[in-house]
């Protein structure tokens, strides 16, 4: 069986718990991400006939008062960069995130971009062409909504093909360029 | 044989060549192919090797075909099979070990686990009517906690147990392999595991500590979490109860052949936990559980409550048995006083009672009561008056009611009350009219009794007569110098006249005038008179005219002395005085 650890990161309040509490198992409450700053969660996933354990670390997020964790990140294959599509504000740090983690681990490690509470379209900040910009460089961005629903099975599936196609175990290799998922 | 028949050729050949020849060929052709396979036959029956091929072929079958005939052939070979084992085990354990481990792991808990399971199925029915304080309190946990009654029996008297253990990859906090010991609840592993991790790195960041140190055990009551690192594994085992440190050790050797066995893995570890599969019967073993020892000498605590026990129940049976005593030496002290009746006692309500009549005059049952050492408060008394009609009471009651002096005895003989010494008559007087009320008194006598005041009557009386004032030859008026003695003469009158009215009695004073023999018979009736009135009228004038007071004259006739000097003359020229007594007081104003 194969697991692999990875951890959801973002700014503060940008959806991630919300994110995992729907999607995942759990048997912690969330009250540890207050207070050790973080919880760990566990999620299935199909690859195939291949079946990978995700165990999630879904680290309190960071604020002007509060820094992320970094140890937390220790050994993780992969993450999910998550952006409040409407507030602007957590890209940016979602993005001098990115570049800290790059940093922790020395290497660029597979991770997926997920511009999340898609569902409030009326409100969303996200400018095409900022996004666009992220496209050009590769990044993997996906647009999820913890409410509705929308995207988040799909954004565990194309981490986690991310990070078994990575580590080099035997996958059907069509799908390790995961498409960029935008709304229309 | 196949030399053989080459050999026979040469030697049939000097007789016919050709023929021979053409013999031979002929017999190749009849025969040779027989020849053949009867040679190869040969060769296989000859040669080891082939033999063994063949046999090999049927050599199965033939065991099964034998086994099921008898059982000879297992028999036939078990010395050869016992030979073979100890050889291996000789030549390396190891190997048969490893071969056996993964059946005798599972076998050994498989039993285990079916013992316990008896065990807690008697422990429930042992327990299920045993009705001990301790039951009680475990039945309240187990109905509080979901468990079975007999599970928490075993866990109270359980030492330890090792309920779960993880191996943890260090760097991921990924699970690789999880145990846990039977019929025990366990959370998502991987996420416990996940959390374990996050916890160190927590505390690590949080506190500082140098990121080499972990965390090595976590405590939360009567639950530990200890945690063995390694280098790319860290071994965490939940423990209910209190392990030995030696535990310690065997967590480390086990962490320490973990890490051998699978050093290729862990090196390129990238998520598979499928071959530490291989690796769990080592964790497995770290399982262990142990259970308190019974314990055969008595909690101290016992011994304590014993000997309060046995000291409240020797104390409780000291003062008990003493009171007792005491009660008994009291009621015994009651029953031998004089003017007291018991009628009751007993023990009522943790108290003693004693109930009776008691003479106001005798002892006071309180102050018995006090000198006996029993607890007043534990003892109620009842006592009703009475008088008793004992002697010395009788004798008691008449002194306090009568009060006599101290110069009078009381004496009670039957119903009598004799009394006896001196007293003043108004007392005599007072006794006689209050005796016969004193209850136990039938009579009164005083026989023995002396009247004081009669008696100094009597002394003044006395005094009086005792004294005569004396005349000069042949007059009636006194010798000179008798003044004195005519004053103290009319005061001891007065004084006889008090006493004689105090004891209602009346009286006169007769003056006798006396002469001395010189003279005539009736000269001196005449004159001894005349004496005796002179004398009355001096004592009139001391003050005396209210006493009846009778003149004599006696002449010659009582001379006081023979007259044989002048001397005796003079003693007998007197006047004496007669004091007469009666019994009635006299008229008052009783004139000259």
């Amino acid at each position: 069986m194969i697991q692999k650890k990875i951890c959801m990161v973002g700014a503060f309040a940008v959806g991630k718990t919300s994110l995992v509490t729907r999607f995942v198992k759990s048997i912690f409450s969330e009250k540890y991400l207050t207070t050790v700053g973080v919880k760990i969660d566990k999620k299935e996933v199909r690859l195939g006939d291949a079946e990978v354990t995700l165990v999630l670390w879904d680290i309190a997020g960071e604020d002007n008062l509060t820094q992320m964790r970094m140890s937390y990140l220790r050994g993780a294959s992969g993450y999910l960069l998550v952006v409040d599509g409407t507030r602007p504000g957590t890209l940016e740090t979602a993005i001098t995130l990115q570049k800290k983690v790059d940093e922790f681990f020395g290497k660029e490690i597979p991770f997926v971009l997920l511009l999340n509470k898609r569902d409030l379209a009326d409100i969303w900040g996200l400018a095409d062409e900022t996004v666009g910009a992220l496209v050009e460089r590769h990044w993997t961005v996906m647009e999820t909504s913890a409410k509705t629903g929308q995207g988040v099975e799909e954004a565990f599936l194309a981490l986690t093909r991310m990070i078994v196609g990575a580590s080099g175990t035997a996958m059907s290799t069509g799908e390790r360029h995961i498409g960029i998922v935008c709304d229309p | 044989m196949n030399d053989k028949h080459t050999q026979d050729k040469p030697n049939e050949a000097p007789h016919d060549s050709a023929s021979e020849d053409k013999l031979a060929e002929i017999r190749q052709l009849i025969v040779g192919p027989e020849r053949a396979r009867l040679a190869s036959l040969e060769e296989r029956l000859d040669n080891p090797k082939l033999l063994a091929r063949d046999i090999s072929g049927i050599l199965p079958e033939a065991v099964v075909l034998r086994s099921s005939q008898d059982k000879k052939f297992a028999t036939a070979l078990t010395p050869t099979l016992e030979e073979v084992i100890r050889s291996s085990i000789k030549r390396d354990p190891k190997t048969l070990v490893s071969a056996l481990f993964p059946v005798m792991g599972p076998a050994i808990r498989k039993a285990i686990t079916e013992t316990l399971r008896g065990m807690l199925q008697s422990l429930n029915q042992a327990l299920e009517k045993s009705l001990s304080v301790d039951g009680l309190k475990w039945r309240l946990e187990a109905m509080r906690t979901g468990k079975s009654f007999g599970e928490v029996v075993l866990l109270h008297n359980l030492a330890y147990r090792v309920e779960q253990v993880f191996l943890i990859h260090r760097e991921t906090g990924l699970l690789l392999q999880h145990v846990v010991g039977a019929e025990i609840a366990f959370q998502d592993a991987d996420m416990v595991s996940g959390m374990l991790t996050a916890i160190q790195d927590f505390i690590r960041d949080s506190f500082g500590v140098e990121s080499e140190n972990v965390i090595e055990s976590i405590q939360i009551g009567e639950f530990t979490v200890w945690v063995t690192q390694g280098p790319e594994l860290v071994l965490a085992a939940a423990i209910r109860g209190t392990a030995p440190e030696e535990l310690k050790l065997v967590f480390q050797e086990t962490l320490e052949n973990i890490h051998l066995e699978q050093s290729r893995t862990l090196e390129s570890f990238d998520g598979d936990t499928a071959p530490f599969e291989g690796s769990r019967h080592h964790i497995e073993a770290c399982l262990q559980t142990r259970y308190k020892e019974k314990k055969q000498k008595t909690s101290p605590l016992l011994w304590v409550v014993l000997a309060v026990l046995l000291v409240s129940l020797g104390a409780w049976g000291f003062f008990s048995v003493r009171n007792h005593l005491l009660w008994a030496d009291y009621l015994e002290k009651i029953a031998a006083q004089r003017g007291i009746v018991v009628t009751e006692t007993g023990k009522r309500d943790g108290r003693y009672f004693i109930a009776g009549f008691r003479d106001p005059l005798a002892v006071d049952p309180s102050t018995l009561l006090g000198a006996s050492k029993l607890d007043p408060e534990k003892v109620q008394s009842r006592w009703e008056s009475y008088y008793s009609l004992h002697p010395e009471f009788v004798i008691a009651r008449a002194r306090n009611v009568l009060n006599p002096p101290e110069t009078v005895s009381l004496e009670l003989q039957d119903t009598v009350l004799h009394a006896a010494g001196s007293a003043p008559h108004r007392w005599i007087e007072e006794v006689r009219s209050l005796v016969h009320v004193i209850p136990g008194i039938a009579g009164f006598r005083d026989e023995d009794l002396v009247d004081t005041d009669m008696q100094t009557l009597a002394a003044s009386k006395k005094w009086i007569e005792e004294h005569n004032l004396f005349f000069p030859e042949g007059a009636a008026g006194l010798v000179a110098g008798q003044d004195d003695t005519v004053r103290a003469l009319a005061k001891e009158i007065r004084t006889l006249q008090d006493r004689a009215r105090l004891l209602g009695k009346g009286f006169s004073v007769e003056i006798k005038g006396h002469t001395d023999r010189s003279g005539s018979e009736e000269y001196n009736l005449v004159l001894s008179r005349e004496r005796a009135d002179f004398v009355r009228s001096v004592l009139v004038a001391e003050g005396l005219g209210g006493i009846s007071m009778k003149t004599v004259g006696a002449g010659h006739s009582e001379p006081l002395r023979e007259e044989v000097t002048v001397q005796d003359r003079e003693s007998n020229r007197r006047v004496s005085f007669n004091i007469i007594l009666t019994d009635a007081s006299p008229p008052e104003g009783d004139g000259p």
